[in-house]
């Protein structure tokens, strides 16, 4: 039968992979703009949650987001020395495969085991220029899964203005609420330093004292609550942000001398 | 064009009578997944129709073309092109939902029932019927989804298309979820209920003893 | 007789009313189980020779309803006595509908002492006003399902309930919400048992269905700290959560070894108390319900790998916590006793219950030991080991089989 020779086969074969292949290719190359456009403003949206400038639940499109985006000034921070580094571009520091350090266990209290070199901050001011909210992206372990999220502090540089988890895996109902803007709320105007400047946030069993540093933990989620902890403790620390926010508030305190 | 008996038939057993989920058992893995939510379970179900119709329509156009030795891989290649084509579409003009149904969409390559019925129903019949069979078990597979989510949202999150119903304890409210709803398991025993359901008032579908 | 005219009674009912035909023949399931619970059956057996003796499924029900009893009246009083410790502590009180009717009472009758931890009667009485509303609305909603499935699947109520319903509120904390008793009772009726044609064809046991159904439904109220205690808004977790810290932690916590011994610490109504459970063993095994080596390979191999842990030492503080810790530290005594042994969901050959056992015991310190999100692993571990009982004897009678074939072909 003609129908199942060898030349007809591949004529079959080849002949299908041409139409699926173009239909595939042609779907890629039209819709990747609109899917990277979509990408990209998701993660403003996050940024800008964690900034208090969008509601928990508001949505925006990409003009807005811009205009949002106005007042703010993305810098890629050197962790280590706690540099702002203005010769690298905040695009291409995230795709560098070569930007890790790793961590020795005794530091590595979120249990991620490496972090990158350089990082991206952003930092919103208002309209006079002042300082109004620093975004630093965190990430840690929590129960089940790594938590991605991005913690704000406030233009004195030691109240939580919000914590928001933009990503994990946590049990849905109970690790998973640290995404619930009911209980991130829970973290606004917290003091995230002591008086010796060492990260002091800390989630809770049960109900904390306002005026401390401590967070109501969520029942039932008490290792997820371990886990944010200790993402937040890692992240405000020596090796952390704690250098870039040492030289950040020395240069606001000069400034506001002058 | 006229539809045939048999044309009315293909579209509505699938429905009901002969659904792919609660009578052949098919595509349970991904009716697990993604019906934590009516909104996933609507995108799924729509997805999965344009997947098992439109595979069964180009298989069936390409029937007497295709080779016998080669028969299952180039279904296959139609069904991954297609899927490909959903996956990106999804990506492009509703991210939110795409992070949802993360891999899901495109998992929808191994679900049973879309090469199930290119195999069984497409390869041996005219385009016509082959899109009707392919819309029904789609839909009907859809159906099944949309019941699984009603109740796993409405009972885990008090919620129906992410509007409250039942306001939460978390939020302030007085409903306490029921957090296996929100797991996997939950599915499984919603699914076993309509399966059990549909046995007793189908007396066709029992086992015989 | 008394008796006599009783019988005499309940069969003249069954002809005239509930026989085949007659008016109430719909409920004659209900009947046949009061009957055959006052009398055992006078049915006999035709034909060759077999042997009986009346200790039938009923009997053997109502046995390890007996061996539970320690377990119950002690836990009764340790839900009241926790409570008032911490009255005495620090002034809490109990609250809602219990707290109400707790404080009336004792304005009513003083001399009950309700609050006072000195007290066995009081704070037995306390812990009976939390414990009693759980049982009864267990029962009742249990018994609904049975009648109903019985009436419908036709086949007979039988007493397998009583002890499900009897167990139930004793792996339960004592300030459970009674809806959520409705519940998991349902849940675990229903799903573990009816659906595969009621007692003695369940291979899960109902009353930890039920529980497991709280764990994952409920986990924020289950697995709190708050619902340990019977009073109002005072956290107070169970020894056992501070397994992962220790043995030190424990005792740091104000839990000493005798105290978990003996029973008087937070947790679940009826498995706090290593001793009852114990008395409850000797119960069992004497009356030859419970299968001895499933009670003892399952300790064997739970203070086994306990005791290899703490030989191990690492920084891990669960690993170096003594098999003696383990052993008496949440339901590990109670679902080795009253759980794990339970004839239909356990494994049914010699050596596939000594199998059974060992799993089960081992997996429990496992779970313990490395997954500090399921401090109380003892549930999950004796589900999951009715999961793998029928493959056990499968492969048990499996390989008997191919032993004999040999010695024949030998031959």
């Amino acid at each position: 039968m003609a129908k199942e020779s060898i030349s007809r086969t591949f004529a079959v074969a080849a002949g299908l992979c041409v139409v699926c292949a173009l239909i595939v290719a042609i779907a890629s190359v039209s819709l990747k703009g609109a899917q990277e456009r979509n990408k990209a403003l998701d993660k403003q949206v996050n940024i800008l949650r964690a900034a208090g400038l969008l509601q928990p639940t508001e949505k925006v499109d990409a003009s807005r987001a811009a205009e949002l985006f106005e007042n703010c000034k993305t810098v890629v921070v050197d962790l280590e020395s706690g540099t702002i580094d203005e010769s690298a571009d905040p695009a291409e520091i995230e795709k560098d495969p070569n930007n890790k350090i790793k961590l020795d266990k005794a530091d590595d209290i979120a249990s991620i085991k490496e972090i990158p070199a350089k990082t991206v901050v952003y930092l919103f001011y208002d309209e006079t220029g002042e300082l109004k909210t620093v975004v630093l992206p965190i990430v840690g372990s929590g129960l089940w899964s790594v938590l991605y999220g991005f913690f704000s502090l406030d233009g004195d540089l030691n109240s939580t203005a919000n914590i928001v988890f933009y990503d994990h895996g946590e049990t849905p109902g109970l690790g998973g609420e640290i995404s619930n803007p009911v209980w991130t709320a829970k973290w606004k105007g917290k003091k995230a330093f002591n008086q010796n400047g060492e990260p002091a946030l800390r989630v809770i069993k049960g109900t904390a004292d306002p005026a401390s540093s401590d967070i109501d933990g969520i029942s039932g989620a008490t290792l997820t609550g371990k886990g944010v902890t200790n993402t937040v403790t890692f992240w405000l620390g020596e090796k952390g942000f704690g250098p870039f926010l040492k030289n950040l508030r020395a240069q606001n305190g000069s400034k506001s001398e002058n | 064009m006229e539809l045939t008996q048999n044309d009315k038939k293909s579209f509505l057993e699938p429905l009901f009578k002969n659904n792919p989920v609660f009578v052949q058992i098919l595509g349970i893995c991904s009716a697990l997944a993604v019906t934590t939510s009516m909104k996933t379970a609507i995108t799924m179900t729509l997805a999965v129709t344009f997947v098992t119709a439109f595979s069964n329509v180009g298989v069936s156009l390409i029937r007497k073309f295709i080779p016998g030795s080669i028969r299952m891989i180039v279904e296959m290649t139609i069904i991954a092109a297609l899927v490909i084509l959903v996956d990106q579409l999804i990506k492009a003009f509703s991210y939110d939902l795409s992070k949802q149904l993360s891999v899901y969409v495109g998992l929808i390559i191994t679900n049973c029932i879309v090469m199930g019925r290119a195999e069984a129903f497409a390869i041996k019949n005219a385009p016509t019927g082959s899109f009707l069979d392919g819309l029904g078990n789609g839909l009907g597979y859809g159906c099944v989804l949309l019941i699984v989510a009603f109740f796993r949202e409405l009972f885990g999150f008090g919620k129906i298309f992410g509007f409250v119903v039942f306001k939460t304890v978390q939020n302030g409210g007085w409903y306490v979820p029921n957090g296996l709803m929100v797991t996997a398991p939950a599915a499984f025993f919603l699914i076993g209920a309509i399966i059990w359901i549909a046995k007793t008032f189908n007396k066709s579908l029992q086992d015989a003893e | 007789m008394k008796f006599k005219s009783l019988q005499r009674a309940l069969d003249k009912a069954g002809s005239s009313l509930f026989a085949k035909g007659k008016p109430l023949s719909f409920l004659y399931q209900l009947y046949d189980a009061a009957d055959t619970f006052f009398f055992s059956t006078n049915q006999k057996t035709t034909g060759s020779v077999h042997v009986r003796d009346c200790n039938d499924l009923k009997r053997a029900m109502f046995t390890v309803v007996l061996a539970l009893i320690p377990c119950a009246l002690f836990g009764i009083f340790n839900v009241g006595y926790q409570a008032n410790l911490l009255h005495n502590q620090c002034g809490a009180v109990p609250g809602g509908w219990h707290g109400t009717f707790l404080l009336w009472l004792n304005g009513q009758c003083p001399g009950l002492r309700l609050f006072d931890y000195t007290s066995v009667l009081g704070c037995f009485l306390y812990g009976l006003v939390y414990y009693l509303p759980v049982y009864i609305v267990t029962m009742i909603v249990g018994i609904f399902w049975e009648v109903v499935f019985a009436t419908v699947y036709k086949h007979e109520v039988n007493e397998g309930f009583f002890v499900t319903g009897f167990l139930f509120p004793l792996i339960c904390p004592a300030t459970i919400p009674l809806w959520q008793v409705a519940l998991a009772i349902s849940f675990g009726v229903v799903i573990g048992k009816e659906i595969f044609g009621g007692t003695g064809r369940n291979f899960l046991n109902p009353a930890l269905v039920a529980r497991a159904f709280l764990f994952f439904a409920y986990a924020g109220q289950i697995t709190g700290d708050k619902v340990w205690t019977a009073v109002d808004g005072v956290s107070k977790a169970t020894p056992l959560s501070y397994a992962s810290e220790g043995a030190q932690a424990i005792v740091g916590a104000g839990y000493q070894w005798y105290d978990a011994f003996l029973g008087l610490i937070p947790g679940a109504v009826g498995e706090t108390s290593t001793v009852c459970c114990l008395i409850g063993a000797a119960v069992l095994l004497t009356a030859g319900i419970a299968s001895w080596r499933i009670m003892g390979s399952m300790f064997v191999g739970g203070m086994g790998l306990a005791w290899i842990f703490s030989l191990c030492g690492s920084n891990n503080p669960a690993m170096n916590l003594g098999p003696w810790w383990h052993f008496v530290l949440g339901g590990f005594a109670f679902g080795m006793v009253f759980m794990a042994t339970d004839p239909i969901s356990a494994a049914q050959t010699r050596l596939g219950q000594y199998i059974y056992g060992l799993l089960v015991g081992a997996l429990v310190i496992v779970v313990r030991v490395f997954n500090p999100a399921y401090p109380e692993g003892c549930m999950l571990v004796i589900l999951f080991g009715n999961c793998v009982a029928p493959l056990i004897d499968h492969f048990v009678v499996e390989a008997n089989v191919r032993r004999r074939m040999k010695r024949l072909q030998a031959r």
